[in-house]
Protein backbone atom coordinates (compact mmCIF):
# COMPACT_ATOMS: atom_id res chain seq x y z
CA UNK A 1 0.00 0.00 0.00
CA UNK A 2 1.34 3.77 -0.92
CA UNK A 3 -1.94 5.71 -0.19
CA UNK A 4 -2.79 9.44 -0.29
CA UNK A 5 -3.09 10.50 3.16
CA UNK A 6 -3.13 13.03 5.13
CA UNK A 7 -0.97 14.56 8.25
CA UNK A 8 -3.18 16.54 10.89
CA UNK A 9 -1.14 18.26 13.08
CA UNK A 10 -1.74 20.18 16.38
CA UNK A 11 0.30 22.86 18.05
CA UNK A 12 -0.48 24.04 21.40
CA UNK A 13 0.28 24.50 25.36
CA UNK A 14 0.73 21.77 27.32
CA UNK A 15 -1.53 22.77 30.39
CA UNK A 16 -4.79 23.59 27.79
CA UNK A 17 -7.78 21.93 28.43
CA UNK A 18 -10.60 20.92 26.46
CA UNK A 19 -13.34 22.94 25.06
CA UNK A 20 -16.43 20.88 26.64
CA UNK A 21 -19.71 22.47 27.68
CA UNK A 22 -20.27 19.42 30.52
CA UNK A 23 -17.78 18.18 32.91
CA UNK A 24 -16.99 20.16 35.40
CA UNK A 25 -13.49 20.09 35.24
CA UNK A 26 -12.29 19.11 31.50
CA UNK A 27 -9.35 16.95 31.00
CA UNK A 28 -5.95 17.82 28.89
CA UNK A 29 -6.36 18.70 25.24
CA UNK A 30 -3.65 16.40 24.80
CA UNK A 31 -4.80 13.69 26.48
CA UNK A 32 -8.48 13.98 24.78
CA UNK A 33 -6.93 14.16 21.15
CA UNK A 34 -5.09 11.13 21.70
CA UNK A 35 -8.00 9.26 23.20
CA UNK A 36 -9.67 10.41 19.88
CA UNK A 37 -6.82 8.88 17.55
CA UNK A 38 -6.87 5.73 19.96
CA UNK A 39 -11.25 5.26 19.80
CA UNK A 40 -10.65 6.27 15.98
CA UNK A 41 -7.90 4.08 15.67
CA UNK A 42 -5.75 6.34 13.76
CA UNK A 43 -2.52 4.80 11.93
CA UNK A 44 0.10 6.90 13.55
CA UNK A 45 0.32 9.22 16.21
CA UNK A 46 2.73 11.00 18.31
CA UNK A 47 2.67 13.89 20.70
CA UNK A 48 6.04 15.86 21.21
CA UNK A 49 6.67 18.25 23.99
CA UNK A 50 8.94 21.06 22.70
CA UNK A 51 11.31 23.25 24.25
CA UNK A 52 10.18 27.25 23.13
CA UNK A 53 7.64 28.38 21.11
CA UNK A 54 5.48 31.36 20.45
CA UNK A 55 2.05 31.84 18.56
CA UNK A 56 -0.30 34.63 17.94
CA UNK A 57 -0.50 36.03 21.14
CA UNK A 58 3.37 36.65 21.06
CA UNK A 59 4.08 34.95 24.37
CA UNK A 60 6.88 33.27 24.68
CA UNK A 61 7.11 29.53 26.31
CA UNK A 62 10.58 28.52 26.79
CA UNK A 63 12.69 25.49 28.73
CA UNK A 64 15.49 27.98 29.63
CA UNK A 65 13.62 29.27 32.31
CA UNK A 66 11.73 27.26 35.25
CA UNK A 67 8.86 29.90 35.36
CA UNK A 68 8.19 29.86 31.79
CA UNK A 69 8.47 26.02 30.89
CA UNK A 70 5.66 25.41 33.23
CA UNK A 71 3.08 25.05 30.40
CA UNK A 72 5.63 23.80 27.36
CA UNK A 73 4.15 23.69 24.03
CA UNK A 74 3.72 20.45 22.34
CA UNK A 75 2.77 19.36 18.95
CA UNK A 76 0.98 16.33 18.27
CA UNK A 77 0.94 15.20 14.66
CA UNK A 78 -1.53 12.10 13.47
CA UNK A 79 -1.55 10.70 10.00
CA UNK A 80 -3.96 8.22 8.21
CA UNK A 81 -5.90 7.99 4.55
CA UNK A 82 -7.78 10.95 4.20
CA UNK A 83 -11.06 9.68 5.11
CA UNK A 84 -10.11 9.23 8.25
CA UNK A 85 -8.05 12.27 9.32
CA UNK A 86 -11.05 14.26 7.67
CA UNK A 87 -14.13 12.98 9.94
CA UNK A 88 -11.33 13.82 12.73
CA UNK A 89 -10.56 17.43 12.16
CA UNK A 90 -13.96 18.81 13.09
CA UNK A 91 -13.33 17.27 16.14
CA UNK A 92 -10.29 18.20 16.38
CA UNK A 93 -10.84 21.86 15.82
CA UNK A 94 -14.12 22.09 18.22
CA UNK A 95 -11.44 20.61 21.37
CA UNK A 96 -9.17 23.40 20.93
CA UNK A 97 -9.39 26.80 22.56
CA UNK A 98 -6.08 28.19 21.34
CA UNK A 99 -3.37 26.75 18.81
CA UNK A 100 -2.78 25.86 14.96
CA UNK A 101 -3.85 22.75 13.38
CA UNK A 102 -2.36 22.34 10.15
CA UNK A 103 -3.10 19.60 7.23
CA UNK A 104 -0.68 18.03 4.69
CA UNK A 105 -0.71 15.91 2.62
CA UNK A 106 1.34 12.35 2.75
CA UNK A 107 2.02 9.49 1.79
CA UNK A 108 1.97 6.39 4.22
CA UNK A 109 4.11 3.73 2.91
CA UNK A 110 3.31 0.22 4.70
CA UNK A 111 4.88 -2.20 2.21
CA UNK A 112 7.99 -2.21 0.42
CA UNK A 113 5.24 -2.15 -3.19
CA UNK A 114 6.00 0.37 -5.84
CA UNK A 115 7.44 3.94 -3.99
CA UNK A 116 6.22 6.74 -6.33
CA UNK A 117 8.56 9.67 -5.03
CA UNK A 118 7.86 12.02 -8.15
CA UNK A 119 10.88 13.79 -9.50
CA UNK A 120 10.84 16.26 -6.66
CA UNK A 121 14.27 18.13 -5.28
CA UNK A 122 13.84 16.86 -2.11
CA UNK A 123 11.44 14.23 0.00
CA UNK A 124 11.03 14.06 3.73
CA UNK A 125 10.76 10.70 5.34
CA UNK A 126 8.98 9.91 8.17
CA UNK A 127 10.10 6.75 10.45
CA UNK A 128 7.91 5.97 13.73
CA UNK A 129 9.32 3.19 16.03
CA UNK A 130 8.87 2.36 19.52
CA UNK A 131 11.29 3.40 21.94
CA UNK A 132 12.41 0.19 22.84
CA UNK A 133 11.92 -1.77 19.49
CA UNK A 134 15.23 -3.19 17.99
CA UNK A 135 16.63 -3.66 14.56
CA UNK A 136 19.47 -6.13 14.20
CA UNK A 137 20.44 -6.31 18.35
CA UNK A 138 20.55 -1.93 18.20
CA UNK A 139 17.87 0.47 19.02
CA UNK A 140 15.57 0.52 15.76
CA UNK A 141 16.00 4.55 16.39
CA UNK A 142 19.54 4.47 16.05
CA UNK A 143 20.12 1.99 13.35
CA UNK A 144 17.24 3.64 11.44
CA UNK A 145 19.70 6.45 11.49
CA UNK A 146 22.65 4.52 10.82
CA UNK A 147 20.71 3.45 7.54
CA UNK A 148 19.47 7.08 6.83
CA UNK A 149 23.69 8.51 7.42
CA UNK A 150 24.72 5.70 5.00
CA UNK A 151 22.54 6.71 2.33
CA UNK A 152 23.72 10.10 2.36
CA UNK A 153 20.89 11.49 3.78
CA UNK A 154 20.88 15.53 4.47
CA UNK A 155 19.62 14.64 8.17
CA UNK A 156 18.14 12.56 10.19
CA UNK A 157 16.78 13.51 13.80
CA UNK A 158 14.81 11.36 16.89
CA UNK A 159 11.97 12.94 18.38
CA UNK A 160 11.02 11.44 21.62
CA UNK A 161 7.13 10.89 21.44
CA UNK A 162 5.46 10.82 24.83
CA UNK A 163 2.37 9.26 24.04
CA UNK A 164 0.92 8.15 20.46
CA UNK A 165 -1.15 5.75 18.59
CA UNK A 166 0.84 3.00 16.29
CA UNK A 167 -0.96 0.58 14.04
CA UNK A 168 -4.02 1.88 15.32
CA UNK A 169 -3.23 1.23 19.46
CA UNK A 170 -2.85 3.56 21.94
CA UNK A 171 1.02 3.69 23.78
CA UNK A 172 1.49 6.21 26.60
CA UNK A 173 4.63 6.66 28.16
CA UNK A 174 4.47 6.22 32.01
CA UNK A 175 7.36 7.17 34.78
CA UNK A 176 7.26 3.39 36.15
CA UNK A 177 7.45 1.47 32.51
CA UNK A 178 9.85 0.11 30.01
CA UNK A 179 7.98 2.45 26.99
CA UNK A 180 9.08 -0.48 24.57
CA UNK A 181 5.69 0.97 22.42
CA UNK A 182 5.71 4.75 22.80
CA UNK A 183 6.12 5.82 19.36
CA UNK A 184 9.65 7.96 18.55
CA UNK A 185 9.21 10.14 15.47
CA UNK A 186 12.84 10.22 13.05
CA UNK A 187 12.46 13.12 10.43
CA UNK A 188 14.87 12.54 7.36
CA UNK A 189 15.76 14.39 4.12
CA UNK A 190 17.05 13.05 1.40
CA UNK A 191 16.91 12.69 -2.59
CA UNK A 192 14.02 10.84 -4.14
CA UNK A 193 16.39 8.31 -5.14
CA UNK A 194 17.53 7.93 -1.04
CA UNK A 195 14.54 7.87 -0.01
CA UNK A 196 13.45 5.12 -2.19
CA UNK A 197 16.92 3.25 -1.05
CA UNK A 198 16.29 3.28 2.54
CA UNK A 199 12.44 2.54 2.27
CA UNK A 200 13.51 -0.62 0.63
CA UNK A 201 16.06 -1.75 3.10
CA UNK A 202 13.63 0.00 6.03
CA UNK A 203 10.73 -2.32 4.93
CA UNK A 204 12.84 -5.33 4.80
CA UNK A 205 14.88 -5.17 8.35
CA UNK A 206 11.43 -3.94 10.33
CA UNK A 207 8.78 -6.19 10.69
CA UNK A 208 5.77 -3.79 10.39
CA UNK A 209 7.72 -0.48 9.71
CA UNK A 210 5.17 2.74 9.48
CA UNK A 211 7.15 5.45 7.37
CA UNK A 212 5.41 8.26 5.63
CA UNK A 213 6.92 10.42 2.63
CA UNK A 214 6.39 14.07 1.79
CA UNK A 215 7.41 16.03 -0.77
CA UNK A 216 9.82 19.20 0.17
CA UNK A 217 12.21 21.33 -1.14
CA UNK A 218 15.96 21.60 -0.08
CA UNK A 219 16.44 25.37 0.24
CA UNK A 220 19.80 25.25 2.39
CA UNK A 221 22.63 23.05 3.96
CA UNK A 222 25.38 23.47 5.90
CA UNK A 223 25.26 27.27 4.57
CA UNK A 224 25.27 26.62 1.18
CA UNK A 225 21.78 28.21 -0.45
CA UNK A 226 20.05 25.59 -2.95
CA UNK A 227 16.74 27.72 -3.71
CA UNK A 228 14.72 29.50 -1.86
CA UNK A 229 11.30 29.00 -0.75
CA UNK A 230 8.77 28.52 -3.53
CA UNK A 231 6.90 31.66 -4.06
CA UNK A 232 3.43 30.73 -3.45
CA UNK A 233 0.41 32.63 -4.16
CA UNK A 234 -2.07 33.38 -1.25
CA UNK A 235 -4.79 31.21 -2.57
CA UNK A 236 -5.10 28.76 -4.75
CA UNK A 237 -8.29 28.63 -7.56
CA UNK A 238 -10.58 28.51 -5.40
CA UNK A 239 -9.36 31.24 -3.27
CA UNK A 240 -8.64 29.15 -0.55
CA UNK A 241 -5.44 30.25 1.54
CA UNK A 242 -1.86 28.86 0.80
CA UNK A 243 0.39 28.64 3.58
CA UNK A 244 4.23 27.55 3.56
CA UNK A 245 6.31 25.74 6.58
CA UNK A 246 10.06 25.95 6.76
CA UNK A 247 11.80 23.33 8.97
CA UNK A 248 15.14 24.68 10.14
CA UNK A 249 17.56 21.75 11.68
CA UNK A 250 20.46 23.02 13.50
CA UNK A 251 21.91 21.68 16.48
CA UNK A 252 22.48 22.76 19.76
CA UNK A 253 26.07 22.95 19.03
CA UNK A 254 25.66 25.94 16.54
CA UNK A 255 25.41 29.38 17.48
CA UNK A 256 24.73 32.71 16.57
CA UNK A 257 25.85 35.81 18.23
CA UNK A 258 26.58 33.66 21.33
CA UNK A 259 23.00 31.83 21.33
CA UNK A 260 22.24 28.67 19.94
CA UNK A 261 20.96 28.67 16.19
CA UNK A 262 17.29 27.96 16.85
CA UNK A 263 17.36 30.70 20.54
CA UNK A 264 18.49 33.29 18.20
CA UNK A 265 16.02 32.02 15.86
CA UNK A 266 13.52 32.30 17.94
CA UNK A 267 14.11 35.70 19.72
CA UNK A 268 14.53 37.01 15.88
CA UNK A 269 11.13 36.04 14.83
CA UNK A 270 9.19 37.69 18.19
CA UNK A 271 11.48 40.79 17.63
CA UNK A 272 9.84 41.03 13.91
CA UNK A 273 6.37 41.21 16.11
CA UNK A 274 4.34 39.62 12.36
CA UNK A 275 5.87 36.35 12.36
CA UNK A 276 2.99 34.06 13.53
CA UNK A 277 4.63 31.69 15.24
CA UNK A 278 7.70 29.02 15.93
CA UNK A 279 8.08 25.77 17.70
CA UNK A 280 11.17 24.37 18.44
CA UNK A 281 12.06 20.89 19.41
CA UNK A 282 14.57 19.08 20.58
CA UNK A 283 15.77 15.40 19.05
CA UNK A 284 16.98 12.41 21.22
CA UNK A 285 19.45 11.49 18.38
CA UNK A 286 20.58 12.51 14.64
CA UNK A 287 22.96 13.98 12.27
CA UNK A 288 23.12 16.97 10.18
CA UNK A 289 25.51 17.13 7.45
CA UNK A 290 28.29 15.32 7.79
CA UNK A 291 28.43 14.32 11.60
CA UNK A 292 27.65 10.63 12.47
CA UNK A 293 24.48 10.37 13.83
CA UNK A 294 25.36 10.89 18.35
CA UNK A 295 22.97 11.64 21.02
CA UNK A 296 23.69 13.65 24.59
CA UNK A 297 25.61 12.06 27.14
CA UNK A 298 24.42 11.65 30.62
CA UNK A 299 27.45 13.09 32.04
CA UNK A 300 28.67 16.47 29.46
CA UNK A 301 29.05 19.90 29.88
CA UNK A 302 26.76 21.08 26.39
CA UNK A 303 24.03 19.72 24.19
CA UNK A 304 25.12 18.68 20.95
CA UNK A 305 21.61 17.05 19.63
CA UNK A 306 19.83 17.99 16.89
CA UNK A 307 16.49 20.53 16.67
CA UNK A 308 14.13 21.56 14.89
CA UNK A 309 12.36 25.43 14.68
CA UNK A 310 9.07 24.56 12.28
CA UNK A 311 7.74 28.17 11.29
CA UNK A 312 3.96 28.45 9.91
CA UNK A 313 3.23 31.09 7.81
CA UNK A 314 1.40 32.92 4.48
CA UNK A 315 3.47 32.94 1.88
CA UNK A 316 4.60 36.49 1.91
CA UNK A 317 5.69 36.26 5.27
CA UNK A 318 7.68 32.94 4.82
CA UNK A 319 9.43 34.90 1.63
CA UNK A 320 10.44 37.26 4.46
CA UNK A 321 10.85 34.85 7.68
CA UNK A 322 13.50 33.03 5.24
CA UNK A 323 15.55 36.30 4.81
CA UNK A 324 15.71 35.53 9.22
CA UNK A 325 16.47 31.97 8.88
CA UNK A 326 19.33 32.66 5.97
CA UNK A 327 20.85 35.07 7.90
CA UNK A 328 21.52 32.93 11.26
CA UNK A 329 22.27 29.58 9.41
CA UNK A 330 24.90 30.98 7.18
CA UNK A 331 27.24 28.13 8.20
CA UNK A 332 25.39 25.45 9.67
CA UNK A 333 21.80 23.55 9.34
CA UNK A 334 19.57 22.12 7.31
CA UNK A 335 16.61 24.22 5.90
CA UNK A 336 13.30 22.78 3.99
CA UNK A 337 10.37 24.61 2.68
CA UNK A 338 7.05 22.92 1.91
CA UNK A 339 3.13 23.64 1.06
CA UNK A 340 0.62 23.71 3.77
CA UNK A 341 -2.53 23.02 1.93
CA UNK A 342 -4.93 23.68 5.15
CA UNK A 343 -3.96 25.90 8.31
CA UNK A 344 -6.47 26.97 10.76
CA UNK A 345 -5.55 29.23 14.10
CA UNK A 346 -7.76 28.98 16.83
CA UNK A 347 -7.69 31.84 19.63
CA UNK A 348 -11.03 31.33 21.43
CA UNK A 349 -13.93 31.90 19.64
CA UNK A 350 -11.71 33.46 16.81
CA UNK A 351 -10.99 31.10 14.31
CA UNK A 352 -9.07 32.31 11.72
CA UNK A 353 -8.60 30.15 7.99
CA UNK A 354 -9.66 26.67 6.79
CA UNK A 355 -9.88 22.97 6.78
CA UNK A 356 -10.94 22.54 3.40
CA UNK A 357 -7.68 21.71 1.13
CA UNK A 358 -6.19 24.13 -1.15
CA UNK A 359 -5.10 22.55 -4.26
CA UNK A 360 -1.57 24.11 -5.89
CA UNK A 361 0.84 22.83 -8.27
CA UNK A 362 4.21 24.42 -8.19
CA UNK B 1 0.50 24.90 66.20
CA UNK B 2 -0.98 28.45 64.90
CA UNK B 3 2.35 29.46 64.23
CA UNK B 4 2.84 26.59 61.83
CA UNK B 5 -0.25 27.24 60.00
CA UNK B 6 1.43 30.82 59.36
CA UNK B 7 4.44 29.69 58.09
CA UNK B 8 2.66 27.59 55.46
CA UNK B 9 -0.02 30.00 54.34
CA UNK B 10 2.89 32.90 54.30
CA UNK B 11 5.18 30.71 52.77
CA UNK B 12 2.26 29.62 50.36
CA UNK B 13 2.21 33.32 49.55
CA UNK B 14 6.06 33.65 48.64
CA UNK B 15 5.64 30.65 46.28
CA UNK B 16 3.11 32.13 44.29
CA UNK B 17 4.30 35.51 44.19
CA UNK B 18 7.77 34.46 43.04
CA UNK B 19 6.17 32.44 40.13
CA UNK B 20 4.24 35.26 39.62
CA UNK B 21 7.50 38.34 39.30
CA UNK B 22 9.65 35.80 37.80
CA UNK B 23 7.11 34.87 35.00
CA UNK B 24 5.94 38.30 33.99
CA UNK B 25 9.42 40.08 34.01
CA UNK B 26 11.12 37.09 32.50
CA UNK B 27 7.67 36.99 29.49
CA UNK B 28 8.77 41.03 29.59
CA UNK B 29 12.17 40.60 28.95
CA UNK B 30 11.80 37.36 26.40
CA UNK B 31 16.02 36.85 26.51
CA UNK B 32 18.02 33.85 27.43
CA UNK B 33 19.44 35.67 30.26
CA UNK B 34 16.92 34.68 33.11
CA UNK B 35 16.35 37.89 34.29
CA UNK B 36 12.88 37.03 35.98
CA UNK B 37 15.00 34.95 38.55
CA UNK B 38 17.26 37.35 38.99
CA UNK B 39 14.75 40.22 39.71
CA UNK B 40 13.20 37.53 42.42
CA UNK B 41 16.09 36.84 44.09
CA UNK B 42 17.86 40.76 44.23
CA UNK B 43 14.40 41.87 45.43
CA UNK B 44 14.35 39.32 48.14
CA UNK B 45 17.40 40.10 49.72
CA UNK B 46 16.47 43.76 50.09
CA UNK B 47 13.51 42.64 51.67
CA UNK B 48 15.18 40.69 53.50
CA UNK B 49 18.02 43.13 54.44
CA UNK B 50 15.03 45.19 55.59
CA UNK B 51 13.43 43.43 57.72
CA UNK B 52 16.23 41.69 59.37
CA UNK B 53 17.35 45.29 59.96
CA UNK B 54 13.95 45.87 61.73
CA UNK B 55 14.87 42.99 64.45
CA UNK B 56 11.12 42.26 64.30
CA UNK B 57 10.11 39.61 67.36
CA UNK B 58 11.14 36.00 67.05
CA UNK B 59 7.60 34.99 65.54
CA UNK B 60 7.18 37.86 63.19
CA UNK B 61 10.40 36.78 61.90
CA UNK B 62 9.54 33.16 60.89
CA UNK B 63 6.86 34.01 59.12
CA UNK B 64 8.47 37.01 57.50
CA UNK B 65 11.82 35.90 56.79
CA UNK B 66 11.81 32.47 56.94
CA UNK B 67 8.47 31.36 55.23
CA UNK B 68 7.55 34.49 52.98
CA UNK B 69 11.20 35.43 52.13
CA UNK B 70 12.54 31.92 51.99
CA UNK B 71 10.23 30.49 49.40
CA UNK B 72 10.18 34.04 47.54
CA UNK B 73 13.41 33.73 46.54
CA UNK B 74 15.37 30.53 44.93
CA UNK B 75 18.51 29.52 45.10
CA UNK B 76 17.92 25.91 43.13
CA UNK B 77 16.56 27.83 40.21
CA UNK B 78 19.42 30.18 40.08
CA UNK B 79 21.36 26.71 39.95
CA UNK B 80 19.52 25.02 37.55
CA UNK B 81 19.12 28.39 34.86
CA UNK B 82 22.98 29.04 35.33
CA UNK B 83 23.42 25.17 34.41
CA UNK B 84 20.99 25.21 31.44
CA UNK B 85 22.84 28.52 29.89
CA UNK B 86 26.41 26.78 30.08
CA UNK B 87 24.57 23.56 28.60
CA UNK B 88 23.89 25.91 25.78
CA UNK B 89 27.49 26.87 25.47
CA UNK B 90 26.10 30.48 26.58
CA UNK B 91 28.97 30.60 29.21
CA UNK B 92 29.35 34.28 29.26
CA UNK B 93 25.68 34.17 30.29
CA UNK B 94 25.99 31.91 32.99
CA UNK B 95 29.05 33.34 34.54
CA UNK B 96 27.04 36.89 34.34
CA UNK B 97 24.48 35.44 35.94
CA UNK B 98 26.59 33.86 38.84
CA UNK B 99 28.28 37.54 39.26
CA UNK B 100 25.57 39.57 38.73
CA UNK B 101 23.47 37.64 41.22
CA UNK B 102 26.07 37.54 43.93
CA UNK B 103 27.19 41.43 43.80
CA UNK B 104 23.76 42.67 42.53
CA UNK B 105 22.00 40.46 46.01
CA UNK B 106 24.57 41.68 48.28
CA UNK B 107 24.05 45.36 47.45
CA UNK B 108 20.38 44.72 47.80
CA UNK B 109 20.70 43.48 50.96
CA UNK B 110 22.54 46.30 52.21
CA UNK B 111 20.51 48.59 50.77
CA UNK B 112 17.55 46.64 52.34
CA UNK B 113 19.29 47.22 56.16
CA UNK B 114 20.36 51.01 55.44
CA UNK B 115 16.82 51.85 54.66
CA UNK B 116 15.51 49.98 57.86
CA UNK B 117 18.03 51.92 59.48
CA UNK B 118 16.61 54.64 57.89
CA UNK B 119 13.35 54.48 59.35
Amino acid sequence: MNEPCLKLTTYFGERQRVVTDHARRPGFLADAMLDLFDTREVATSVMLRGIASFGLRHVLRTDESLSLSEDPPVTIAAVDVESKISDLVDEVVAMTSHGLVTLERARLVRSDDMLDVGINDAVKLTVYVGRQERIGGLPAYRAVCDLLYRHGFSGGSVFLGVDGTAHGERYRARFFSRNVNVPLMIISIGTPAQVLAAVTELTAAAPKPLLTVERVRLCKRSGQLFARPHRLPDTDDRQRPLWQKLMVHTSEATSHGGLPVHRALVHRLLDSGMARGATVLRSIWGFNGDHKPHGDKLFQLTRRVPVVTIIIDTPEWIARTFEIVHELTAEHGVVTSEMVPAVMSIAGPDHVGDTRLARHDY
Amino acid sequence: MLLWVGVLIAGGFGAVLRFLVDGAVARRAARSFPFGTLAVNISGAALLGLLGGLALNRHAALLADTAFVGSYTTFSTWMLETQRLSEERQLRSAVANLVASIVLGIAAALLGQWIAGQL
